[in-house]
């Protein structure tokens, strides 16, 4: 319990941390959020400052800044009068939730077939099969996506190129942000995999004959998934918030277009909300993984 | 036998790219612009499929030469990788030096600070920086530099931790060796090789970085090309031609799988 609260102060030491960079880096950025392509009259530059504060000293837009988001309010968007952060979010979280759910799933299924196979095919099959999966590694997801859009959407004209309806507009980018994952997982469970077939536990589970499929589930495959699990927390995480790349491309109205658009656009309150957001997001996930790898494996429990 | 075989020799292939691509992409600079100038349009070759003369990989919807285009671009993307890698190797380094070989409280802090860094994504880290630097090579390799430097600091002072141990730092310490002679004559050298494959994954992550951002609109823009930015183009003009996306994507799938298999066979015990 000392451990948990321990981390739980840490959470709040990043989110205040990370709520301090993002405020001041993006004040000292060149330029403010009304700076387009036409030069706005000084005289209406000065009221719109005026309207959102920003003629305010620095610090005391700040403490205004941070007590409202104490308050759970990022205020509202620059570039989309009318609209909240809050309610910004509101609406993107859940697509990016249900995105970066499906690519998590998709690489952890991925993983634990491949990562079979190295460890129980052949040797030729096995040493292809490593290969191919650290090439999995080394494909970027931006690449992946125009790839896929090129042949699947373009060429074979199968499943829709962009935008968010229905199942099918899910399959390619939930591919193309978990086969990248897959690859690192599959060589994880791999590892470990070979690891418990060589430990003194399973050798006398063998040499005792019991049952192979119960051998296989309960005495090698079980024991082997601490690797993979301890990843799953990470993982997550950066399946959740690395989708503003693959957002970006398939157009798709999640969190990660949102915060791609707030930096482009400069909406300070919609940087912040999405930067936040992705924080928590980040420590939730760490801390469940850490919490699931205790679970799922006595070892470290005793420890 | 064949599986293996024929995997063996697609390796080789996409190695052999990879070794053109470095070499062209970092002498490019070399040619003159009458050669090969990257910006110049010829209108009435827009969209010249490969092989028209004098335009080998085709050109552009703006009659630009794909292979000039290409390869000014892979002089920017791999120029910017390597000091990515580099600088973000050393600036890891530093830290985790300092921090793992003075212990106490400044082993403390800085750890605190690096945690609050990592647990960032590289990329929000580096999206978030560029906001302050604008756009522009320069400003891509700070902001990736800051994104990516916290798993080499990890790594450097857990092994600084380790060398801190041995029985000849034990002898350095108790004669009262300054903690900067300590650090340049005992430290360093002993982290030498760990920094080295570090620097093999951090410089395909600084490619991988640039291109992306690039890619996004995010870091270098346009006119200028660097492989995020030509992937970009290639991306819009695909209901037109498949080459203009083609040829960025091929130079950086092999350069990234000739880094993944070049750190993998160094992390295999021999």
């Amino acid at each position: 319990m000392k451990r948990l609260s321990s981390r739980l102060i840490g959470v709040v030491f990043l989110l205040w941390a990370v709520f301090t960079l993002t405020f001041f880096l993006s004040r000292f950025a060149p330029g403010n959020p009304f700076q387009g392509d036409r030069k706005l009259p000084p005289e209406i530059m000065a009221n719109l400052l005026a309207y959102y504060h920003l003629d305010r000293p620095l610090g005391v837009q700040y403490l205004e800044a941070l007590r409202h988001a104490l308050l759970g309010d990022f205020g509202g968007s620059f570039k989309n009068p009318g609209l909240s952060v809050n309610e910004m979010i509101a609406r993107a979280l859940p697509v990016s939730l249900t995105l970066g759910g499906v690519a998590l799933l998709e690489s952890l299924v991925f993983a634990l077939i491949i990562g079979m196979g190295i460890a129980l095919c052949g040797a030729r099959t096995s040493a292809f099969l490593k290969t191919f999966a650290t090439s999995l590694v080394a494909l970027p997801s931006f690449l992946l996506a125009t790839v896929m859009i090129a042949v699947f959407s373009s060429k074979l004209g199968l499943l829709p190129p962009a935008l968010w309806e229905g199942w099918r507009s899910l399959i390619l980018p939930s591919l193309s942000m978990s086969l990248a994952p897959a690859g690192y997982l599959a060589r994880v469970f791999a590892t470990s995999l070979e690891e418990t077939r060589s430990s003194p536990f399973y050798q006398a589970a063998r040499g005792h004959g019991i049952a192979s499929r119960f051998l296989l589930f309960r005495h090698l495959i079980a024991p082997s998934l601490n690797g993979v699990v301890s990843i799953l927390g990470p993982l997550g995480a950066s399946l959740l918030t690395g989708s503003f790349v693959v957002e970006s491309i398939f157009a798709i109205p999640g969190l990660g277009r949102v915060f791609v658009l707030s930096v482009m656009n400069r909406d300070y309150p919609l940087i912040m909300g999405t930067t936040m957001v992705y924080t928590v997001l980040l420590a939730v996930m760490t801390l469940a993984g850490d919490f699931l790898v205790e679970r799922v494996d006595p070892r470290i429990r005793a420890l | 036998m064949a599986l293996t075989k024929g995997s063996a020799g697609l390796r080789r292939l996409i190695f052999l790219v990879f070794v053109f691509v470095v070499f062209f992409g970092s002498a490019s600079f070399l040619l003159s612009p009458s050669v090969m100038n990257p910006q110049a349009q010829d209108a009435r070759q827009v969209l010249c499929p490969p092989g028209t003369p004098g335009h080998f990989l085709g050109c552009d919807f703006l009659g630009r030469d794909n292979l000039a285009r290409l390869l000014s671009g892979s002089t920017v993307s791999l120029g910017i990788g390597l000091s990515v890698g580099v600088l973000s190797t050393l600036f890891g380094a530093v830290w985790g030096v300092v921090s793992g070989s003075s212990g106490g409280v400044t082993d403390q802090v800085m750890m605190r600070i690096l945690e609050v860094w990592f647990a960032l994504p590289e990329l929000l880290i580096a999206t978030i920086l560029l906001l302050l630097l604008g756009h522009g090579a320069l400003a891509v390799v700070v902001a990736l530099t800051f994104g990516g430097w916290m798993g080499v600091a990890r790594v450097v002072r857990g092994e600084t931790l380790k060398i801190r141990e041995q029985l000849y730092m034990e002898a350095s310490r108790s004669i009262g060796t300054p903690p900067v002679r300590m650090i340049l004559r005992h430290f360093l050298p002993n982290l030498l090789p760990v920094m080295g494959v570090l620097l093999l994954f951090r410089i395909p992550g600084g490619i991988l970085g640039e291109s992306t951002l690039s890619f996004l609109g995010l870091g270098i823009s346009p006119p200028q090309s660097s492989w995020g930015t030509l992937v970009n183009e290639g991306f819009k003009a695909l209901p037109m031609t498949p080459w203009m996306l083609a040829w960025p994507a091929i130079a950086i799938l092999t350069t990234l799988l000739s880094f993944q298999w070049l750190s993998q066979k160094l992390g295999e015990p021999k």
